[in-house]
Order: structure tokens, then sequence, then C-alpha cells
């Protein structure tokens, strides 16, 4: 099973819920070129949902995209996501791993669930980002990664759709960055690339 | 949130073989994680304190392994699934003068139940018997007594539906003090019983398994042990149905079987 590439991994984890959908949207369209590390983006999503993410997102990137099977490897220059009504860990060998245990906050996939599973893999985390979103999913994760010494930010409260998940991430923790409305995406280019 | 390092859950591992014989070293290592890391949190208790609760052995060491493997169903988890299953399946098995079904790993019975009503819905109820196993008495003692909260079957209901069952769900159970019991009806052809994937062996031959959801929490090298008893424990032409997100992909079964919905998981061994 040699799937895996010599670049070194590194992770990028971003986030959210209600309101989030148009900034994931935004990210995606800015990822034209490769990049170093492999993407695993998270949205609440309804257990019936059959939208295929990376359907909907197509023409958006040239990054390729994809709603990972159990056990496959996480790759540099791509892009991931959450398939309903699992949650999606990262595995220490560098591989997802599908879980069904219980909810985190009502939602499966939780974010949770992926960032605490992240920030105990060993894997370098090169930037964990938490949006927009109506629960309190995500802060506990995002302070767990932060707290292991890698980046992390938040969305700015004060501007989000839905204020209640960002804020709870800085209640819980106040160093995370947080990402302000002027510049919000130029600083999310720059830490991507 | 209490929160465990790989480390320290290889340690517990190693405690646990000893005093009782539980080896869950084959065990998908980020859900154990996770799977501790709650139990630490539900029970208000740091790792430290776990290993002194567990050197008690007997019962402690007992209730937590229930724990850690416990999983969670609904009951026509998957919609699609079902219909897909008496569409493309049921026809099949019609000619059979009688059926043998195993649903491994059934939790609850959640997914037991299901099969009995598609297969009563079917008419094949008459000739057809499911073995429901699982490796945690708890979760047995609890499919056996078949109830479930209102809020629950308000879920499976849902499902049911999508799964265009040709009645209601409420034909299958009756409320008694808030709760809802499956009808005994539906419970005489099911036999629930312990068994353990990872250590015991081929019991029955059948026409129809369904390992949903169970592969994902054994490691490569275990997910191959126990497909190849589910392998010998099919009969041949008959069916093996995996979870949603799982696939025959790393099995090293995949050669004996044909594919019959490569989205819902199906396949038949042909040989």
């Amino acid at each position: 099973m040699k799937e895996q590439s010599d670049e070194p991994l590194s992770l990028v984890l971003l986030g959210g819920s209600s309101g989030s959908f148009t900034i994931f949207e935004e990210i995606l369209k800015m990822l034209k070129n490769p990049v170093s590390c492999a993407l695993v983006f998270i949205i609440h999503r309804r257990k019936d949902s059959t939208a295929v993410l990376p359907e909907i997102f197509r023409n958006k990137t040239n990054i390729a995209m994809k709603e990972p099977i159990h056990l496959e490897p996480v790759l540099p220059n791509h892009i991931y996501f959450g398939y309903p009504d699992y949650h999606l860990l990262i595995g220490p060998d560098g591989r997802f791993y599908y879980d069904d245990s219980e909810k985190d906050f009502f939602s499966r996939p939780s974010i949770d669930a992926t960032f605490v599973s992240a920030a105990l893999s060993g894997i370098p985390v090169k930037a964990a980002m938490l949006f927009s979103g109506s629960s309190a999913d995500g802060a506990f994760g995002l302070k767990l990664i932060a707290q292991k010494g890698f980046p992390t930010y938040v969305q700015d409260p004060a501007y989000a759709d839905s204020p209640r998940m960002p804020a709870e991430a800085v209640r819980q923790y106040d160093k995370h960055h947080v990402l302000l409305e002027k510049g919000f995406y130029k600083m999310i280019r720059e830490v991507l690339y | 949130m209490v929160i465990i390092e790989y480390s320290e859950l290889e340690m517990l591992i190693v405690r646990i073989r000893e005093i009782s014989g539980f080896d869950f070293s084959g065990y998908a290592k980020p859900s154990l994680l996770r799977s501790t890391s709650r139990y630490l949190t539900k029970n208000a208790m740091n790792l430290k304190e776990l290993f002194l609760y567990i050197e008690q052995g007997g019962r402690a060491v007992y209730d937590l392994i229930q724990e850690l493997t416990v999983n969670y169903s609904e009951m026509f988890r998957d919609p699609d699934y079902f219909k897909k299953v008496r569409t493309e399946v049921f026809t099949y098995l019609d000619s059979y003068p009688a059926l043998r079904f195993w649903v491994a790993g059934c939790a609850s019975g959640e997914e037991a139940f299901s099969m009995a009503i598609l297969l009563k819905e079917a008419g094949l109820q008459g000739k057809s018997l499911i073995y429901a196993t699982d490796l945690s008495n708890k979760v047995l003692t609890a499919a056996r007594e078949g109830v479930f909260t209102l809020g629950n079957i308000r879920t499976f209901s849902e499902n049911y539906l999508q799964a265009a069952g040709t009645g209601s769900l409420s034909d299958y159970y009756y409320v008694a003090y808030n709760r809802a019991v499956i009808a005994p009806e539906l419970r005489k052809n099911i036999i629930f019983s312990l068994h353990d994937l990872t250590g015991d062996g081929v019991f029955n031959e059948f026409q129809f398994i369904s390992c949903r959801n169970v592969m994902i929490y054994f490691s490569l090298e275990l997910r191959q042990k126990v497909f190849r008893l589910l392998y010998d424990s099919l009969s041949m032409l008959g069916f093996l149905c995996l979870g949603k997100r799982e696939t025959l992909r790393y099995s090293g079964i995949e050669q004996h079987f044909k594919i019959i919905d490569s989205e819902l998981n199906i396949y038949q061994k042909i040989k």
C-alpha cells in the first residue's frame, strides 16, 4: 500500500456550520495552485444529506476533492470532506477512520471529533480554523490543537453569520488568532500558501 | 472532556488483556481512543483512576470492555440500503426453501428488527431465521427486551417511511409506560446470541450476512481475519452487506465477490 508521496504530511483543518458554506466556497476558489498540505473540511450536515460536496464544489478548485473511504491514506495536495452520519477521524498512521459513535453537540460528523483526533495523531497541523456556526462544536478540539503548539484561527464572531461557534472557541481559549472581517480571505490565503 | 494519548491507550490495552484476556490490540486505535476518552469523561475519571478501577478485575473490567465496544444504531439506518435489499436481494432469495440471516454486531437489535420487518413485508418471514449476535451481553439483554424510547422510535419511523415500508412502523411495536416495545410476533424469528467476531468462529451457514459499521472498529489486520470468517460463513451466492463507508477494499476477499451495489456495499459471494 504505497500510496504515500515523499512529501511530509501536514494538515489544514477547517470546521464550520450554518453560515460557513459560502466561506468554504470562497476558500476553495482561492485554491488554484497545488498546496503542500492536506485540507480537511468538516461542515455539519444532516444524516440524509445526499449532496456530494466534491460534486457541488467542482470547478471551484483544481485540487483533487473527495469524501475519503475508510482507511484511505491522507495525502498532501488533496481536499477532503466529512461524510454525513459518520465522524471522520485521522489516525496516527496517516489514514482516515470513520467512526459512528455518539454525536457531539447533536452532530455527526462533529468538528470536535476530527479536530481532537488530528491533535492526538502526531501529524503536524499547519493550521486549524473555525468559522460561523450555531453550536459549541469545535471549540474544545481547536483549543487542544492550540495547546499542542499548532496555529489556530477563529472567525471574528462579530462578523460571523452565526456567532455561537467562533464565540465559544474564543471563550474556551483566548489565544486563537482572530480572523477579522477586513482582509479575511487574504489572511486565509497567506496561511494556506 | 478527558483526553488521553496513544501511548497511554497502549498501556491500557495491555492492562486490560492481562486482567481479562480481552485483546483490543486489533481494534481501530482512533475510535478506541475516542471511546476511552468518552468513557472517562462520562464517569468523571482520569486515566490513573481507570487503571485503579480495573485492577478490581471482574465486573469493573467487564463493564469497561462493554462500554468500549458498544455501537449505536437505528432501525432502518440508511433507508436506501433496505430498499435495495428488498428489490435486489429478496427477489433472488425468494426461491430458497429456507433462509438464514446473520446480523453480525447487532447492538441493541435495531438492524435485526428492521430485517424482520422487511422479511415480513416481503412474505419471507415464515421461512427465515435471523441470528443476531454481539460480543456484549449488556446490549443483547437490551435487544431481547426490544424496548426503545419514543424519541428513538420517531427517528426509526422516518427511516422506515424512507425505506418504503408498506405499512406504518407502529404496526410492529406497542407503547407501554412511555416506551415502545417491539411486538413479540416480530421477535420470534430472531435468535440473539453472544458471539465475538474477533475470537469466535463459524457457527452456521448463511444466505445473507449484514455486518454494517462493525469493520470500521477493527485494524487492517483484524479486518482481514473477520472478513475471512464472514466469507466462510456465507453459502455460495450468499450476500454480504457492509456499512456505507466500508468496502471490500483491503479485505483480502474482494476477488470472491460480485458487486451488487457499490454505493450501498452489497456483495454476492461467487467463488
